[in-house]
């Protein structure tokens, strides 16, 4: 479904990818792991148009879509969680939603949506007033995960979901993920702790300094004595 | 005395009011567009003037068809200072509009002076009498003053809360790039924000000048009075911008109890340069 092919990016004069290879097939999660600062959100960000990379070819379904926009990503079915501030703070959750909803165009069919989104999770519903920027770190990235998988997107590029969360709330984020992907969505996610997204994911990277140095099943990249040691801390 | 004390609060409601529209249309552009916009206060004076232009001779428009398209005229001025000259600087640095922005009103100023002169101007309708309400004096065109911006400030909340667009700026306003990623599209929300802002200057400017007068520098001195409202505020908080206006208008009324009138404008000033002691600047630098 996706496809990354030797792509070269970066920041203005600082390239931070230097030839990264990656291929996501239709209905898989896949995991990229990786240090801090070694290019993993800049990946995802030049996946889905927020930067422009330098060169290399980046396919979706067929398509050649390295130089095209987020907007027609979006419209092309791949949505970006990006990785810390994913919701608008001073907005409700319901207008969070609302605003979710916008590639769906039609009000009704966003009316639809949004109460199948209460409907699965009673908890935003009863918030659903609330500040956005009220709720605590778990039930943001909830709301995130909702308004974006609301939209039924084909790909969702996710960055750092487990990112300042309590190990009991990272577990039900990704028995969430788990479930959205059976309803057939493909994720692509990155982590820098990994080992619960590597337990989920049906095959993982691991990017360092920019080059992608392995690529494994989730669970054989858990075995792998290098990257237990490397990245996984022992 | 308590009726005098009652015409001061009613004078700082009422110059409130105004703050408080010059400083919600500031804010906004503000909030998404995330820069300090220093013409802002050229728009409140244009707006005065593009009004005094159509009642003026050789047009001599009444009042009441000249006020629509004074407003008009403002927001195409608005629009036309983001379409030629902040929409090419969409990407420049905060420093860089914030220069261009104090470009434009110096400009925009000169500009007004070159057609009008700098001398203080009216409208030319004879002063009526006020009608008393509680030994509180109050004109018509105050009351003008009161009902337009009540009927402003409700139209501005089922806008901001019920509106899809109004939301979509609310949402661009916290979070552009999130914004983008989500596929809200911000080019129109942009130019709303602009004809919003450019409508609330201008209603606020005729609706002062009715109340007092016109000069080419009345924009300047309203700007700061606006930015001050908007610190108090919290910079891009809208009903934050609406109070911060109502406090500037009350404190500078009520400390003419106290000082000389002369330094009126110093309380506006004060609040300013204190409010950004506070704060620092982030508002002019990028934040970390
Ligand atoms: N906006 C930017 N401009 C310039 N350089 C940047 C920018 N964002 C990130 N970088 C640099 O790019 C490199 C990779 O950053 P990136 O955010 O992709 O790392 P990461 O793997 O996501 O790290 P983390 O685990 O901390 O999220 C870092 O050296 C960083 O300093
Ligand atoms: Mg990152």
């Amino acid at each position: 479904m996706l496809e990354v092919y030797d792509l070269y990016s970066g920041y203005g004069k600082i390239e931070v990818l230097h030839g990264v290879f990656l291929r996501v097939s239709h209905r898989e999660i896949v995991c990229i792991i990786g240090p801090n600062g070694s290019g993993k959100s800049t990946l995802l960000k030049s996946i889905f148009g927020l930067i422009k990379p330098y060169r290399g070819k980046i396919q979706f379904m067929g398509l050649e879509i390295s130089q095209k926009d987020p907007e027609e990503k979006v419209a092309l079915g791949i949505s970006y969680i990006p990785q810390g501030r994913n919701i608008f703070p001073s907005l409700s959750v319901l207008e969070n939603l609302e605003m979710g909803a916008t590639p769906l165009r039609d009000p009704l069919k966003m009316k639809k949506a949004i109460q199948e989104i209460f409907d699965h999770y009673p908890l935003l519903e009863k918030k659903k007033r609330l500040k956005a920027g009220s709720l605590s770190g778990g039930e943001k990235q909830i709301l995130a995960l909702a308004r974006t998988s609301m939209i039924k997107p084909e790909l969702i590029l996710l960055d750092e979901p487990s990112l300042g969360l309590a190990p009991k709330v990272v577990d039900q984020i990704y028995r969430e993920i788990d479930l959205i992907n059976h309803q057939g969505v493909t994720f692509l996610i990155v982590e820098q702790n990994a080992r619960k997204a590597l337990r989920l994911a049906h095959r993982a990277y691991v990017l360092d300094l920019g080059v992608n140095r392995l690529e494994d099943t989730g669970e054989g990249l858990l075995q792998n004595e290098e990257v237990k040691r490397l990245y996984l801390g022992g | 005395m308590s009726s005098f004390f009652l015409q001061t609060i009613f004078n700082g409601i009422l110059a409130g009011c105004i703050y408080a529209l010059f400083a919600i249309g500031l804010t906004l552009i503000y909030g998404v567009l995330n820069f300090v916009n220093f013409a802002h206060g050229e728009l409140i004076m244009w707006g005065a003037y593009f009004l005094y232009f159509l009642m003026d001779r050789p047009l001599n428009l009444p009042l009441s068809i000249a006020f629509l398209p004074a407003l008009c005229l403002t927001i195409l001025l608005g629009l036309g200072s983001d379409r030629f000259i902040f929409k090419p600087l969409r990407k420049a640095s905060r420093l860089t509009l914030l220069i261009t922005s104090l470009g434009l009103s110096f400009f925009l100023r000169n500009g007004a002076q070159f057609f009008w002169g700098a001398e203080i101007r009216t409208y030319g309708f004879e002063i009526k009498r006020g009608m008393k309400l509680f030994g509180v004096s109050i004109t018509p065109n105050q009351l003008a003053i009161i009902v337009s911006s009540t009927l402003c400030m409700i139209l501005l909340y089922l806008f901001f809360y019920k509106s899809r667009m109004g939301k979509s700026m609310r949402a661009i306003s916290d979070d552009l790039e999130l914004a983008r990623v989500m596929g809200i599209p911000s080019d129109r929300a942009i130019q709303f924000t602009w004809i919003i802002a450019s409508f609330l200057a201008g209603l606020g400017g005729i609706l002062l000048a009715l109340d007092t007068n016109l000069h080419p520098g009345m924009g300047l001195i309203n700007l700061v009075k606006a930015f001050a409202a908007t610190l108090l505020g919290g910079v891009g908080n809208l009903w934050g911008a609406l109070l911060g206006g109502m406090i500037i208008g009350l404190s500078e009324n009520i400390a003419v109890l106290l000082l000389s009138p002369g330094y009126k404008d110093a309380i506006a000033f004060g609040i300013m340069v204190m409010m950004l002691l506070i704060r620092s600047s982030t508002i002019f630098w990028p934040k970390e």
